[in-house]
């Protein structure tokens, strides 16, 4: 098992989404980039009050490519890479979902994760999403450093 | 809500001679701002729907007569930001309530029908018009530079001379232009007719005609101008559109319903604006004002800020009574039919058409009643411009704008001037109906008038005086606003006059707003505006 | 004139001037052509009644201010607009003098819905808070994103299981009115009437069926009406500078006699004035579907296949729009409404819009009956004073006001043309029902009035056809990519190189930018602009 947040972690979510979709027909074509920005909140012990985590991760025919934490924002890798995908959120929501307690799509309807991007191909790919989520927060088993959310 | 911006220029007043600085200051590189008390900009130049969607009306300026010369039509491709204009054959006329031949101006090009329509009453009258009118336009460059170049300090050229050495031969001498240009019209034109046209022509075109020493202006400016006028396709407004986006390709900012309260001083420097709501437009380089000459010193700088002279010279300018007029606006079935067309059919599609003066008696008395506060029996001049341009009224119908001349706004109380928008143009309707016989209740959609009271609350035009400043000769020339003013610099450093309280005054010239940027591009080292082949 | 641009754009309303406006930031030439002297369309100010009295003729109320991408994608702030969000945001009062407000706080707002059903007020504020969650969300994807079909969505509304998630939101919805998921959900008749209403001023009718599946969303942003300082033709001048600062030109005046089409493709428009524009990449028009494909494409002179006779018949004979429009009364006012109501609720004399006299949905219902056979309501208005909020707008200490009262396009049999007599009397009646609720609005308070009917609407913008201020119906069958037919759902007409982008598109009429904004996702794509405004 893994700690949250560290390359290892993000190896198995990118396993785990990869072996999810392994078995789906019609994958969407091309490669998108996605942006995963975690806002501490001062709830979660992962990522500190006033400080952000950035993450990028490419998505190339369904399949994950890379999953990598980035050092500079976001803001500047868009310059160099063109996102297609941006989510925001507070980290404790992060946590949550990754701790297999909130919804996904709950967090994102309920404007906890803002999503950035072109939505109607989420909608289209509802179902390969539905995938995607579903092993981001119930496929990985993780190690709690400081414990696990609801805090 | 209150904001601070900092701009190198602040130009006060998004009327036509705001904007025209504006632009040439943007084009310089300085990074400039138009603050415009109103949500709208143009000032003088506006169009509006007042009366009924889909039939337009210039509430202020009505023809164009300077587009041929204005530097800023050509240095900013105006014709390219969509300025596009009309010059209907027959210019101006006048007509008659028995029917009697109408006299009918026409173009420069077309004299020989000019002479025709004159000759029907006076074949004396006819030549000097078309004589005078051709000296005139061969000295349009002369006057293109006088117009277009800051005024030059009288006493330098001996105006009199001058006109005799170029109207001698028809009768002119020196002592012209000590006369008033009533005296000029009833020396060289006989026939009354004639003579009440000129008249009030001269006055709306620049000149009280009983002034003295205002008569050589007959000859040159008046002359000049007289028949050369133009209609804006789309209305009088989209001289403003052009302009406007002339200043905003040359990345110039506009700040509308933004009132400025006062000008920012340090010691004797004029360093901004502040505005009603409090927000500071600090100006690194200048302020311009395109406001009159009362608002921009007395008010916006402030009488404790200004020297005795300059503070004593300003209070005591004049606004009006030259330059009030009322506003007109009718929705038509048809454009009126007159019973002079009989005698030349041109007097129903004449640009511009005097309704309700009979002679030469009549209409002096309408202007010294206007001019003495009272309010003169209805009379007017008109424009149907949807016979020329379509899209200024619905299909198959017309819009007839017009202009009385009025009282000041302050000779008239509110209830007074209450008593004129609900009566005044029903009375003129019956006027318009014995000299056009379809001019019927039944031909006339709805309509409203545009008193000067309401300029006044618009466009803050004192008194309603469309020149802010009366036209006297001490107001003119290099006399205005005053002397020491005349070369639109203030006694506070940095901040300049550019509208029409400035030379030459009041008009659709933009001559205020081109030579202010020709002084303060002197000043500040800035690009020059003057094109060599044009000689301004 | 300049007569070769890459783009031309038919329409300077607010979509015609921010798809310009993008496409100039692209690099592209631009000329944007409108048709009446003033750009803006819908986004309209005049002085209707006096001089200093702004009076917003068109759109009032901008609720997308803070969702829709060109607001800082072309710096609209920065170009002079300014918003207010009013704190009190709207109130309704029913005949017994009672009334319920919205409040910018939405706390408060729920605590004036107790006063009248606890229950009510906590099924209001889940409902909100759970609409708003989703708000950006969905409204994101539904407005700022070229259509998906019904169909489409629905597959994913249930694939994401929102039915389960949802207490409100659920596939059912597009088979019910918005009278039903009220009756569903609220059980105080005042409250009911009063949603009710709010859907019907943003154009959602309570009694269209499958008008219930927007009805959630158009709660999340109830409280986020904002009024533009200056009245709403400022947004219009901000576009407009955007557009001209970027090399885009506007031409006022220019009325499209037809698009040219060659060999299938529109390579040009051609003026009324025999003008004509070439286009080297594309046409766009942002008017009415009848004007673009029965008025401007000459199909007897082009290609016999040029449209499919179905599409032409579609055209003809299909379009929707709404079966209701808006008659307005202007008013300049001396003094704000004061309510009777405001003894029970003292906070409806600060709100910025106000419902009258609606206090169950059967009186709304009865309403529309007596409007579908183009009868007139006794008048239960909804009535604004946005001076409460804009110290611009009107003179000092006077208060600018508008009433909107649902009214039919024809008056009984006799056709549209019939309000030019009525108008006079039912503004009255409207005052009357103002008055009724707030009885200082007598005599002196109200300085002047102006009526602005449905069958001004189409006079003044002809392409709000049959006084439909939403340019098509909002119905489920007028929804998404099939506003306003299959064929333009997307855009694209059947005419290559010839977009519509106006509010005839998804999403709707209103001040949403959506049209221009999902049209220019697909032009981006068919001439390959690389998409610098989709910021991720």
């Amino acid at each position: 098992m893994a700690d949250i947040y560290t390359q290892q972690w993000y190896e198995e979510v990118k396993n785990a989404i990869n072996n999810k979709v392994a078995g789906m027909k019609k994958l969407p074509e091309g490669t998108w980039q996605i942006a995963i920005e975690i806002v501490g909140d001062g709830v979660s012990p992962y990522v500190l009050q006033g400080q952000e985590r950035h993450f990028l991760a490419s998505i190339d025919q369904g399949t994950c490519l890379w999953y990598k934490e980035i050092d500079d924002d976001t803001e500047q890798q868009d310059q160099k890479i063109k996102l297609d995908y941006r989510f925001r959120g507070n980290a404790s929501k992060f946590d949550e979902i990754a701790a297999g307690i909130m919804d996904p799509i709950d967090a994102a309807l309920g404007g906890e994760i803002k999503v950035k991007g072109d939505m109607r191909f989420l909608l289209r790919q509802a179902d390969q999403v539905q995938a995607l989520l579903e092993a981001y927060s119930n496929d990985v088993s993780t190690d709690w450093p400081k414990g696990k959310p609801p805090y | 809500m209150s904001k601070v911006y900092e701009y190198d220029a602040v130009v006060i007043g998004a009327g036509h001679n705001g904007l025209c600085l504006a632009a040439y200051l943007g084009r310089a590189g300085l990074k400039t701002v138009v603050v415009e008390r109103r949500h709208e900009e143009g000032g003088g130049v506006n169009t509006e729907e007042p009366v009924l969607p889909g039939f337009r009306h210039n509430l202020h300026a009505q023809y164009m007569e300077f587009f041929d010369v204005m530097p800023m039509i050509q240095d900013f491709k105006l014709e390219d930001l969509g300025l596009r204009t009309i010059m209907p054959e027959a210019q101006a006329g006048i007509t008659f309530k028995d029917g009697r031949p109408p006299i009918v101006i026409h173009r420069p090009d077309l004299l020989e029908l000019t002479h025709k329509s004159i000759a029907r009453y006076s074949k004396q009258d006819a030549d000097m018009y078309v004589e005078l009118k051709k000296r005139a336009m061969s000295i349009e460059t002369l006057l293109a530079v006088n117009l277009y170049t800051p005024p030059v300090e009288s006493g330098t050229v001996d105006q009199g001379e001058m006109t005799e050495a170029f109207f001698g031969d028809l009768g002119v001498t020196k002592n012209f232009v000590m006369k008033s240009p009533k005296a000029v019209i009833d020396e060289l034109f006989e026939t009354s007719e004639l003579r009440a046209l000129l008249y009030r022509a001269t006055v709306e075109w620049g000149f009280p005609v009983d002034t003295a020493c205002t008569g050589a202006a007959f000859l040159t400016f008046i002359m000049w101008t007289m028949g050369n006028w133009k209609l804006v396709k789309g209305g009088t407004h989209s001289l403003a559109k052009a302009m406007t986006q002339a200043c905003y390709a040359n990345g110039v900012d506009l700040l509308e319903s933004s009132p400025v309260e006062k000008i920012l001083l340090e010691g004797k420097r004029a360093v901004g604006v502040q505005l009603k709501d409090g927000s500071i437009i600090k100006a690194n380089k200048l302020v311009a004002s395109n406001a009159d000459l009362k608002q921009t010193l007395l008010k916006m700088v402030g009488e404790e800020n200004l020297s005795d002279t300059w503070r004593k010279r300003s209070k005591a300018f004049r606004y009006g009574p030259s330059h009030v007029l009322g506003t007109l606006a009718y929705c038509l079935y048809e454009a009126p039919d007159y019973k002079s067309a009989k005698h030349d059919p041109y007097i129903n599609k004449c640009f511009y058409t005097m309704v309700g003066f009979e002679d030469e008696h009549d209409t002096i008395a309408y202007i010294r009643d206007a001019y003495d506060d009272r309010l003169p029996k209805p009379a007017a001049g008109t424009w149907v411009n949807s016979l020329w341009d379509s899209t200024q009224a619905p299909a198959n119908r017309h819009s007839a704008t017009g202009w009385y001349f009025l009282p000041k706004a302050g000779a008239l109380s509110q209830q007074e001037w209450e008593e004129v928008r609900r009566t005044y143009n029903a009375e003129f309707y019956k006027v318009w109906g014995q000299y056009a016989l379809n001019m019927t209740q039944a031909n006339v959609i709805a309509e409203k008038i545009y008193t000067p009271d309401q300029m006044e609350k618009k466009n803050m035009m004192m008194e309603g005086d469309f020149s802010n400043g009366e036209f006297a000769p001490d107001q003119m020339g290099a006399n205005r606003p005053f002397p020491e003013a005349s070369q639109y610099r203030t006694e506070i450093e940095g901040l300049y006059l550019c509208g029409p309280s400035a030379y030459p005054g009041g008009g659709v010239h933009a001559a205020c707003g081109t030579n202010a940027y020709k002084v303060i591009s002197k000043d500040f080292d800035l690009m020059d505006s003057i094109v060599p082949s044009r000689g301004y | 004139m300049i007569t070769q641009y890459d783009v031309i754009i038919i329409g300077a309303g607010h979509n015609g001037l921010t798809l310009g406006a993008y496409l100039a930031r692209s690099g592209l030439s631009v000329v944007v052509l409108e048709a009446r002297h003033e750009e803006g369309g819908g986004l309209s100010t005049e002085e209707l009644t006096y001089p200093g009295f702004l009076h917003n003729v068109h759109a009032n109320y901008h609720t997308f201010v803070d969702l829709a991408p060109p607001v800082s994608d072309l710096k609209i702030r920065e170009h002079g607009v300014q918003y207010v969000k009013p704190e009190v945001q709207m109130a309704s009062i029913y005949p017994d003098n009672t009334a319920l407000v919205v409040y910018d706080d939405i706390e408060k707002t729920a605590a004036s819905f107790a006063r009248f059903s606890q229950k009510d007020a906590e099924t209001f504020l889940r409902l909100y808070k759970e609409a708003h969650g989703y708000v950006d969300l969905l409204l994101g994807t539904l407005m700022f994103e070229p259509p998906m079909s019904v169909k489409e969505l629905t597959k994913a509304l249930s694939v994401f299981k929102v039915g389960n998630r949802s207490q409100f939101l659920s596939v059912k919805l597009r088979k019910e009115t918005i009278n039903q998921f009220l009756d569903e959900h609220f059980e105080n008749s005042k409250i009911k009437a009063h949603l009710a209403f709010h859907g019907a001023v943003c154009g959602y009718g309570n009694n269209i069926e499958g008008l219930a599946i927007g009805f959630p969303l158009l709660v999340g942003k109830i409280n986020n009406w904002h009024l533009s300082i200056g009245g709403s033709h400022r947004l219009a001048h901000a576009l407009w500078r955007d557009l001209a600062n970027h090399g885009g030109v506007l031409i006022t005046d220019a009325r499209v006699d037809g698009i040219v089409v060659e060999n299938k493709k529109a390579v040009g428009v051609k003026l009324q004035d025999g003008t004509e524009l070439k286009a080297n990449k594309c046409v766009v028009s942002t008017v009415s579907v009848e004007q673009t494909f029965l008025e401007f494409i000459d199909r007897k002179k082009s290609d016999d296949d040029l449209l499919e006779p179905e599409f032409v018949n579609k055209v003809q004979n299909e379009i929707l729009h709404q079966s209701w429009s808006l008659f307005s009364v202007h008013l300049a006012m001396s003094q704000a409404p004061n309510y009777i109501a405001a003894e029970f609720e003292p906070d409806v004399n600060k709100a910025w819009v106000v419902n009258l006299g609606y206090d169950s949905l059967e009186a709304l219902n009865d309403d529309w009956d007596v409007i579908a056979k183009n009868g007139l309501p006794d008048p239960r208005p909804n009535v604004a004073v946005n001076s409460l909020y804009d110290p611009t707008d009107a003179p000092d200490g006077c208060y600018t006001g508008l009433i909107r009262q649902f009214a039919p396009y024809e008056i009984g049999s006799d056709g549209p043309a019939a309000w030019d007599e009525i108008s006079g009397i039912y503004g009255q009646k409207c005052i009357d029902a103002w008055a009724k609720f707030a009885p200082n609005l007598k005599d002196e308070a109200i300085l002047k009035w102006a009526t602005y009917s449905p069958h001004d609407i189409t006079a003044k913008l002809p392409n709000m056809v049959r006084g439909d201020w939403m340019m098509g119906q909002i119905t489920l069958s007028n929804m998404l990519d099939q506003r306003p037919t299959s064929e333009l759902g997307g855009y694209r007409t059947p005419i290559k190189d010839l977009y519509m982008a106006g509010s005839t598109q998804h999403p709707h009429g209103f001040i949403t930018f959506g049209p221009a904004y999902n049209a220019l996702s697909v032009i981006a794509e068919d001439l390959g602009i690389e998409r610098w405004w989709r910021e991720v």
